[in-house]
């Protein structure tokens, strides 16, 4: 099989991931609950995560939140710092653990740069929205539909100009590009990251909002959710299995470089879609883009991704989770078929899915 | 041996401290906070012997490390808290 779903979950993590997991489950008991071995021994393990992760991406270990998903960490941003009736920026291409929690606040929300592969509309959209000071702007850094990568050095110059708080979604970024530096950044543990599902990060400069309240471990007494990092978002007992996984995903990209990964998907992107486009395929592709890649077959989406499968080629058809994206690029309708590139991604790939692409004709 | 117990406001922040001392050659265990000297309930120190507590203290304060408070045991067991 030809794994290019790596957008909705990376699948061949590294081996040492995989021991990990093992491990942890053979080792460890709740982390921050005890003084015994198997306590302290799960302690470490998570402490090894939230190092992992401050040394990969700039922060301290306790500005480390560890979540579920990429998706609990938005909410928990987004929870943070929007309050029902306010009034919030976000890309065009953001995806429904963005707009759904805005929703569900009833937020007023202004969509802001909705051009492809338009690093130029998207700046003057979002600077045009920010002058009216909105309480926060929430945008992702790549579309996990088209692999556009948005400007986000400048959006956060931008963000800092107008003091406006910023969360950006590193679900698509994290392990492929350096973050920028957000008051919160949100990423799932097990796409770029290699980590297990059931995982994920949020980088905070300040104590989020609990989503969940409970115990942590610490300062029990009080019936308020303790107020510092890492603390204040963690209540419950810990994903050490997971979290012990994660650690190695992260030591793996810190000991690779995620510099040449972002290349080598370019690399596949830009062959794929010269190849698709040779088929006579309608092929989304621009300059900004990472290792996602949308185009159009000439039937329904996801009967080519069935046909596709049988050939040994996994991808992805539909909306992916992200209408808005579609709404912005004008392929509501229809939705696409995805091929998202990971840490393997290599030229055998990309000939194995144009050679099995010709089913479509 | 006089012993001496730094105490932080999570385990998160223990094993930083943790780290930064022995980083910086002070030699000390990570262990759950004895329940006297925890207001709030539940919580980690770091014990060490008596002596390095200026050279822990000036580390904790070079990596940026916050912790509550030092309490110091006398060899004959009494504890006393000392100003943070």
């Amino acid at each position: 099989m030809i794994y290019l779903d790596n957008g909705a979950t990376s699948f061949h993590k590294p081996p040492e991931v995989l021991r990990a997991v093992q491990e942890a489950l053979r080792t460890c008991a709740n982390p921050g609950r005890g003084s015994h071995r198997p306590a302290m021994a799960a302690a470490e393990r998570i402490y090894d995560c939230r190092e992992a992760a401050s040394r990969l991406f700039g922060c301290l270990p306790e500005q480390v939140v560890l979540t579920t998903s990429g998706t609990h960490g938005l909410n928990m941003a987004i929870r943070t710092l929007v309050r029902p009736g306010d009034p919030v920026v976000i890309s065009g291409f953001e995806h429904n653990a963005v707009t759904r929690p805005l929703h569900a606040l009833g937020a007023q929300v202004t969509v802001a740069g909705r051009k492809l592969f338009s690093p130029e509309d998207t700046l003057e959209q979002m600077e045009d929205a920010l002058r009216k000071r909105p309480k926060a702007l929430i945008c992702t850094h790549v579309s996990n539909v088209f692999g556009y990568i948005l400007p986000v050095e400048q959006i956060g110059w931008l963000c800092r100009h107008y003091g406006v708080p910023w969360i950006l979604d590193a679900a698509q970024s994290a392990g492929s590009l350096p973050l920028a530096q957000a008051d919160f950044v949100a990423m799932p543990g097990h796409k770029g990251l290699l980590g297990p599902q059931g995982t994920g990060l949020l980088l905070c400069t300040r104590p989020p909002e609990p989503l969940l309240y409970g115990g942590t471990g610490s300062a029990s007494l009080p019936p308020t959710m303790p107020e510092d990092l890492p603390d204040r978002g963690e209540a419950g007992t810990l994903n050490v299995p997971g979290y012990a996984g994660l650690t190695e995903g992260l030591r793996y990209l810190h000991r690779t470089g995620i510099h040449g990964m972002a290349r080598r998907q370019q690399q596949e992107v830009r062959r794929a879609a010269a190849g698709l486009e040779r088929l006579g395929f309608t092929v989304f592709s621009g300059p900004c883009q990472l290792g996602t890649l949308s185009f159009l077959p000439h039937g329904d989406c996801e009967e080519a991704a069935t046909k596709l499968a049988r050939k040994g080629i996994a991808l992805r058809a539909g909306l992916h989770c992200a209408p808005l994206a579609h709404e912005s690029a004008g392929t509501l309708d229809t939705g696409t078929l995805r091929i998202s590139y990971g840490h393997d991604a290599c030229p055998s790939q990309t000939q194995a899915l144009l050679t099995a692409a010709r089913v479509l004709l | 041996m006089d012993m001496i117990f730094i105490t932080f406001r999570s385990i998160t922040l223990a094993q930083r401290g943790e780290r930064t001392l022995r980083t910086g050659g002070v030699d000390c265990a990570l262990m759950r906070t004895p329940k006297w000297m925890e207001n709030k309930g539940c919580g980690y120190c770091l014990r060490l012997r008596a002596g390095n507590e200026s050279r822990a203290v000036s580390l904790l304060a070079r990596d940026r490390v916050p912790y509550n408070k030092i309490y110091t045991q006398n060899a004959d067991g009494s504890l006393e808290e000392r100003s943070p």
